[in-house]
């Protein structure tokens, strides 16, 4: 179902594609392939564009023509290509994340945000680069941090034809909200929240260690029983 | 002489040996195939009421009953939200027995298809449970996890899961 919908993109595309050329091929063709949050899979990206055509009438296709002729290549290879691979495959123009880590540690110095930590994920994870974690000190605070945010990414997209937004999770209740934009992932928690979910602990000491150590070192120990009973130790004369 | 004599028998047993092999072979072949096929594609469908999830968090709960699909007509799939009874529960843990929770279907037996035209399944159904804003109940999340919670927009159990399939 997929191959045919993205055939018939490709014939759409093709239709257009004489006076398209013309205009800027930056813009769109960054948005629609590098931030995109959801688009991380090949054919994801396919049905955005299929959205995105019937709103707009002038396309950029620069940078989307020459991505497409590779994947369909893929596809003919027979191997469905992986979310690494999409990226590898379109490195050849310029990816213009949502949010840049600088740009990130800087709007959180701005907030006034607590205990800022930025821990690189790239082992660990395969969908984020960098995971910041940034404290509020009440729940306005963590959606001033969220909306502060926001508002960077706004003012970085200024003068675009469509606006890029991250998504964003959590924002009416308060306590934990998550800003996905791609690599960078940022977490806006209250303290409370940063004690009871400890993010760190995860993506610090690695993925597979679910159980605590000191429980196992505990549990070996051998302890002697209390004795509780009102009985009286019988003494042996 | 002898030789192309033997050939020619040869030939017609292997002919004939051929012909009842082919018919056994096929015979068997089909009720092999029939039944394998019965077996294998056995039709797995949606997360409707009364479908029993195991719970991957350490919410406290272990089992849970789905009372409704908060999204779809035939039921939830990899990556909706239901609300759900819990059936069974950890004696110290934070839902009690009967409580009326929301979760999250992060593994399904019902395949679903992604976007580059594969398709994802697993062997069984799991739910993490989640509060009212989609908060999650628990604060860590077992076994594997599809990609499909991006999109649905549930990146925090993503970050709290271990393994992303």
């Amino acid at each position: 179902m997929a191959l045919s919908t993205s055939r018939t993109l490709l014939r759409s595309f093709a239709s257009l594609s004489p006076f398209a050329r013309c205009s800027n091929s930056t813009s769109y063709g960054d948005s629609l392939w590098s931030s995109e949050p959801r688009a991380i899979f090949k054919g994801g990206s396919y049905f955005l564009a299929q959205r995105k055509l019937s709103s707009t009438s002038v396309l950029s296709l620069g940078s989307i023509e020459g991505a497409f002729p590779s994947l369909l290549q893929e596809w003919k290879l027979g191997f469905p290509s992986l979310s690494r691979a999409l990226y590898c495959s379109t490195a050849d123009f310029k990816k213009n994340e949502l949010l840049e880590l600088q740009e990130v540690e800087k709007v959180l110095s701005d907030v006034r945000a607590d205990n800022v930590k930025v821990i690189p994920v790239q082992k660990h994870c395969a969908w984020a680069d960098f995971m910041v974690i940034a404290t509020g000190r009440s729940t306005w605070h963590v959606k001033n941090i969220a909306q502060a945010l926001i508002y960077k990414v706004k003012q970085k997209q200024k003068g675009a034809q469509r606006l890029m937004l991250p998504s964003v999770e959590g924002q009416e209740g308060g306590k934990w909200i998550v800003i996905d934009s791609g690599k960078v992932v940022v977490h806006a928690l209250d303290e409370k929240a940063r004690d009871y979910y400890s993010l760190e602990s995860l993506w610090t000491t690695g993925t597979s260690e679910k159980e605590p150590i000191q429980d196992l070192e505990k549990a070996l120990v051998k302890i002697r029983r209390k004795n509780n009973s009102k009985k009286q130790a019988k003494k042996s004369a | 002489m002898a030789a192309t004599f033997a050939s020619k028998c040869s030939r017609v047993g292997r002919s004939l040996w051929g012909g009842l092999g082919n018919n056994l072979s096929g015979l068997l072949s089909a009720s092999h195939e029939t039944a394998c096929n019965h077996f294998l594609s056995q039709q797995r469908t949606f997360i409707q009421m009364r479908t029993v999830l195991k719970v991957v968090d350490n919410s406290g709960a272990k089992k849970v009953m789905c009372i409704q699909a908060l999204k779809g007509k035939k039921g939830a799939r990899l990556g909706d939200t239901i609300i759900a009874s819990v059936k069974e529960a950890y004696p110290n843990g934070k839902v009690k027995k009967g409580k009326v929770v929301y979760g999250v279907v992060v593994r399904a037996a019902m395949q679903r298809g992604r976007c580059d035209g594969s398709e994802v399944k697993f062997d069984d159904n799991a739910v993490v449970l989640v509060d009212k804003q989609g908060q999650p109940i628990g604060t860590r999340v077992f076994g594997p996890v599809p990609h499909e919670l991006r999109q649905k927009k549930h990146v925090k159990i993503l970050s709290l899961a271990g393994h992303i399939a």
